[in-house]
Formats: C-alpha cells, structure tokens, sequence
C-alpha cells in the first residue's frame, strides 16, 4: 500500500518528468532562464496538461492506439486556444517571449504519450493526484531553473538587481540550458539515490548511485 | 605501476615542461601577473579535481595532474590581464563540465582547455578578445589599461600585418599569453613529436592543411603563408589541443586527416567570417568526428584479431587456407558485420 | 569552400542544438543505429510533408484565427500519420509491425510541430511553397546531423567510467550543450 501510494507521489521527486524522463525539455532549455518566462510556462504547461489529461481521460479506451493519440492531440490542441487567451491577460508579453514554445507544450509527451501508457490504467482519483504531481515536478523544475539561470546570467531575480558582479551570460543561452539541465539532471539522480539508500526499504538502483 | 600509466605520466611532465617554457616567455613580455593567473588556473583545476574525485569516490594518483597541464593551456591561451575570477570560472568548467561529468581522465571526449575557451568565449567575449600590448606590463592587482585588438583581428579583418618576421617569430606582438611565442612553440611541437607525447599525424595534417589553403586562397594579395601559422592561435592550437593524443585518433593517417580538415574548416571561416582563433572552435565541433574515427578503429582492431583468431584456429586444425587472399576476405567480413 | 560555409549553416540553423527541439526524440533514436535510421527518415517525411500541409494552412486561414493554427497542422500530421500508416500496412504487412513504433515516435513531437511552427514564423506572405519544403528537409536533415553526433559519442556518454548519477541522458545533454555552444560562437 506504501510502495502504491508514494508511486502516486513520484511525479514530483521520485519520477520528475524532466529530470527522470527526460519529457518537456525544450521550453526548460530554451526558455527557462528567466523567473518571468519560467511563471508563464509554469502556468501554460499547468493549464493545458492537467485540462487536457482530464477532458482526454474520457475518450474509449476501446479505440486503436493511433485513434486515441490523434484524438489527445486534437482536444490539447482546443485546449491551447482558451489558455492562451487568458495568458495574454494575466502574463501580458509572455506569450510573445515564449514564441513557439507556448503551443508546443500543447502536444507534450506527458499529455499524449505519458498518460496513455501510464494515466489511464489508474482509478480516477489516483489518476487525477498522479498528474498533479508530474505537473509539480515540471512546475519546481522550471522554476528552479528560471531562478538559478537569471541569478547567474543576468545577475537578477525577478528583474530586480542582485550583487552578482560576474554574471555568466552564456547561462541564458540554449547552450547553457543544455549544460544546466544535464548538470541538474545529475545531481538530482545523486540525490535520488541518497535518499533511496537511506531509506532502504526501497529496491537500490545501480544506475543512479552516484559511485 | 603499468607501462602506460608510466607512459601517461612522462606525456604530461614533457607537456608541462613545454608549457611553463611558454609561461616564461608570458611573463617576459606581461609580467608577473600572467605567471599568476597561471599559478590560479593550476591552484582552482587542482582543487576542483580533487573534489571531483573525491564525489566519485576515485583516488588522487599522479596521473590525474594532468588537470594541470590543461589549466595551464588555459591561462595561455587567454589575455594576461584577464580577470582572475573569470580563469577560475573557467577552470572549474573544463574540470567539471568537460571531463568529470564524462568520466574524467579515463573517459576524455572533448579537450577541457578549448571547451573553457569556448565558455568564456560565448559570456565574456569583449574581455577575451583585448590584450595588452607586449612589454606594457599590468601589476598584479591593477586594472588593466590600453588594452588593444589582437594582431589575429588585425589581418584577418584587412589582411595587413604591421610586424616584422623576427617580431613574430619571437612573439613580440599582440594575442592571448602564450600562443604567440611561436619560435618557443616551434620548438615545442618538435621536441613532443619526438618524444611521441602528441599526435605527429594530427598536427601535420593541420599545418599542411592550413599552408595549403594559405597557397591556394590566401587572405590578401600581399599575405605570407607564415602569417596563417603565427595568427588565430594556429600553431599552439595544433600543438595542444588538436594533437592532444586523448583526443586525436591513434593511428596517424587518421589523425592527420583529421588534423587537415579541422585546418580546411578553421581557415574557411576565418577567410569568410574574420573569427578569431576559429581553430579552437572548429577542434570542438570536430570532436564527434574524432569519435566516430575512434570507434571505427575499434572496429578494425577486433576485426583483425577476431581473423588472426579465427585463421590460427583454422591452421591449428589442418584447415589451412591456400592463400592469404582467403584470410583477408574473412578479415573483410568481418570487418563489414 | 561553399561546402564549408554550407555545413556551418546548416548547424546553425540546427533544431536540436540551437532550439533544443527533439532533443528527447533523439536521446531515445540515438540508443541503436537501426532506431536512429528510422526515427531521423521518419521525421524527416514528417517535416517535409507537414511543411506542405503548414504553407497550405498559413495561406488558406484568414489572419483572425491565427489562434487555430496549431490544430490545423495537428489535423495535417494527423492524417499524414494514418496516411503513412495505412500505405506501410498495405505495402508490406511484415515490415509494419517493425517500422510502425519509428512512426509512433516521430509523430507529435517538438521536432515536427516545432519545424512547422518555426517555418510559418519565419515566412512572410510572399513565400513560396518551395521554402516551406526547403525549410522541411532542412529540418530534417538538421535531426540526422544532432543524431549522427550523439551516436559517435554514445558509447562514451554511456560507459561505466561516467558516474553513475551522470550516466547517459545527463552527459548526453552536456556533451550535446558543449557541441551547441561551439555552433553559437560561430554564428
């Protein structure tokens, strides 16, 4: 019962969508560098995933598997339009600075292929817990990225003007959004181990020991 | 202790020795700050892999001083009055970025000194590309003043030079620390090709490649060949980061092809574009190709030992084959699956 | 020498190491070279085809529904995925179950949606179709040249002298960040 329930809670440490498989990785290299871009994909990437999953966990399971992934990104796609509206509201900018970025999270692998594979096979409730934990993984990734990438490459958090007197610009770039995520990717597996180590009563991974 | 760990070690100290030569020359026309930011770049890649290690759970052996020599490429081929914190900066990410993350010396992919290079490069550009005039030597602590474009930017924007041979032979002009002492280099590069410290094939294959394209498509109609060699860091490029033997293939005539395209890229652009020091850039696009050079060598080193396997097998059972042609299709069969 | 400048600016326009699009497509296709062949052919038609699909879309939708841009390319990759399904089952029934997961995979993801994205924000209205294809291939092409240089370095990103915790996708994203970093100082 333990094991089932923190799966559940995975999403968010245990299996982060970013950081574990690797899902979503563009817009967290190329537009993560800043806390505002990361608040605006936090929010988009929130709004489309979690309405997308909900509205898609509706559609026959019955249905060939080619059928219902077109179907998945049909409906995200709908639910693209109402999300981006509301963000030139609230994040008035953001939908220019994000680029293409802010549609392509409409057809982001967790919506079409995660929860096919994984979502749909859990009770509704479970089902509804785990996405929200997979959307807090990506949302903490993305902020911690945003925050650490603008503190060191433009030396400000938030626009406001910090002392860092030797700011690392290329950090902002997708160069430095590669170098980040694989050195963030590395240090959460580190941790990861760490803590399954610690807690033993979980079967020991091989690969993400830091040894 | 092993042959080649024996072997790994004698590499480094006969590197070292060239590189403090140049290090002198540095501090001849700069002064003592440019030993200096030498002594840092060595102090911060030496801590910075010992902490590495230690997060891998690896011991410190003498081998692993070769973080030295590659923080020592790095203060050379940078400004001698480059901001410290920038060097260390740097030095920590060619320890960790491009050689612990992959596995350290064991496991080198790409050269730490010209990826911390190009990461100063891509933040810091304005102060990498300023030097001090020779001989205007900047205190230790001093800001620096007057700095001035390097001779490098010079021809390669109007293709003229304003130096005499003997001056640029000595390395009496403009440009990051070390590399422009080429008589030193010169005798550097000939002493560890002899001493086989470094890929003989990879650094012909450069400066064939680069006096060719000099002849065939020189920057202005007035250009000696020699500048190509004396600008952009081509020559202390070839000597220690191109024929660097952890990255270069092994066997020389792949090496020197590999040499001579990396000479036929850099010179293209900086003939098209006026980059400065292309060369370091190109050796780290380069890197997947040297890989790939590296994994066919592979190849064909199983390849031959599983036919030389398989044919004294064959002879040992009264299986001979009539000719050699035989053993050499097997080879090749092999070869192809 | 135009062969030189060709392949520069073919990288610099590169999707994975300038826009980070597919990266996560490529880690998976860069694991064997017969999935590498298929995934980098597969999306290659997909970025080809769908940027025919996206000229057709930029062309024939009124300026005031912009906003409904990305579900007419989705519909377009959609019927090229049964498209291309159906004629590869029709083809040869025993190559479908092989080839079928290279056209799963290649579908819906940054690399295609974001070739046809970018292709439609970069065009004007006086471009031609031949562009948008130009534009596709190019894409394409770009997936292969990211692909061919994580396979040379894949044996050593994924052998055990890496740490462990930096083993595989980690290395792989800097090893692809450092190569990304040459490109951008070269433009």
């Amino acid at each position: 019962m333990n094991k089932k329930k923190s799966s559940i809670f995975s999403g968010m440490l245990g299996n982060n969508i970013v950081l574990s498989s690797l899902m979503v990785v563009s817009p967290v290299i190329i537009c993560g560098d800043t806390l505002k871009n990361a608040a605006a994909l936090v929010y988009a990437f929130s709004a489309i995933t979690f309405l997308s999953v909900m509205i898609s966990s509706f559609v026959p399971t019955k249905l060939s598997y080619t059928v219902k992934i077109i179907i998945y990104a049909i409906i995200s796609s709908f639910v693209y339009i109402p999300v981006k509206l509301a963000a030139q509201e609230f994040f008035p900018g953001a939908v220019e600075r994000i680029g293409i970025y802010f549609p392509l999270l409409a057809v982001n692998s967790l919506i079409i292929f995660r929860s096919e594979a994984e979502l749909y096979k859990l009770p509704k409730d479970h089902m509804i817990v785990k996405l929200i934990f997979y959307i807090l993984g990506f949302d903490a990734v993305m902020i911690a990225t945003g925050f650490v990438r603008e503190l060191f490459a433009y030396g400000t958090i938030n626009g406001r003007i910090v002392d860092v007197n030797t700011p690392v610009i290329g950090l902002a770039q997708p160069f430095g959004g590669f170098i980040f995520l694989g050195l963030f990717c590395g240090l959460y597996r580190c941790i990861r181990s760490a803590v399954i180590n610690k807690k033993e009563d979980i079967r020991s991974d091989a690969d993400v020991s830091c040894k | 202790m092993t042959k080649t760990a024996r072997k790994e070690r004698f590499i480094w100290l006969d590197i070292m020795i060239t590189l403090v030569a140049l290090e002198l020359m540095s501090c001849f026309y700069y002064g003592m700050r440019s030993a200096v930011l030498g002594g840092i770049c060595i102090v911060v890649s030496l801590i910075t892999e010992m902490i590495c290690l230690r997060l891998m759970s690896r011991r410190f052996t003498a081998d692993d001083l070769t973080c030295t020599s590659d923080a020592l490429i790095i203060a050379l081929i940078m400004p001698a009055t480059m901001d410290y914190k920038i060097v260390a900066i740097a030095c920590i990410f060619a320890v960790v970025a491009a050689k612990n993350v992959f596995g350290g010396r064991k496991n080198i992919i790409f050269s730490p000194a010209a990826a911390a290079y190009i990461f100063v490069l891509t933040s810091w550009e304005k102060m990498l590309l300023l030097y001090p005039e020779p001989h205007a030597k900047t205190g230790i602590f001093d800001e620096p003043e007057g700095l001035v474009n390097s001779v490098s930017y010079v021809y390669n924007t109007t293709g003229k030079m304003n130096h005499t041979d003997f001056e640029l032979l000595m390395g009496n002009f403009s440009g990051p620390a070390g590399s422009v002492s080429i008589l030193m280099l010169l005798i550097a590069a000939v002493m560890l090709i002899l001493r086989k410290d470094i890929s003989a094939g990879a650094f012909m294959g450069t400066i064939i490649g680069t006096a060719f394209l000099s002849y065939i498509v020189p920057a202005s109609p007035t250009a000696k060949i020699g500048y190509n060699f004396v600008t952009n860091m081509v020559i202390f490029a070839a000597v220690y980061i191109i024929s660097d033997r952890r990255i270069a293939p092994k066997r020389q005539y792949y090496a020197f092809f590999y040499g001579l395209f990396i000479a036929v890229f850099s010179y293209v652009i900086v003939i098209t574009t006026g980059k400065e020091n292309a060369i370091v850039i190109v050796s780290v696009l380069f890197t997947p190709v040297s890989l790939g050079i590296k994994n066919l060598e592979k190849k064909i080193d199983l390849a031959r030992s599983e036919a030389s396997e398989y044919a004294t097998v064959n002879i040992s059972t009264d299986a001979k084959y009539d000719d050699e042609s035989e053993i050499v299709e097997k080879m090749e069969d092999i070869s192809h699956e | 020498m135009f062969l030189v400048n060709d392949l520069i600016a073919l990288l610099a326009t590169n999707l994975i190491l300038t826009q980070a699009l597919g990266t996560s497509t490529l880690f998976i296709a860069a694991g064997s070279r017969k999935n590498l062949v298929g995934t980098a052919f597969m999306i290659t038609i997909f970025t080809f085809a769908g940027s025919v699909s996206a000229y057709l879309a930029d062309k024939l939708l009124p300026e005031k529904y912009s906003d409904f841009k990305l579900l007419i390319y989705v519909i377009s990759i959609s019927m090229l995925y049964v498209i291309i399904l159906s004629a590869l089952y029709f083809i040869s029934r025993n190559n479908f179950e092989n080839s079928r997961k290279y056209i799963h995979l290649s579908v819906f993801n940054c690399a295609v949606m974001g070739t046809l994205l970018t292709v439609s924000g970069r065009a004007s209205e006086n471009t031609s179709i031949l562009k948008y294809m130009a534009a596709g291939l190019e894409a394409g092409t770009g997936f292969i040249i990211s692909a061919l240089i994580l396979t040379a370095a894949y044996r050593k990103l994924n052998s055990a002298n890496v740490p462990a915790a930096f083993r595989g996708f980690p290395a792989m994203m800097i090893y692809l960040g450092i190569i990304s970093m040459a490109v951008y100082s070269l433009i």
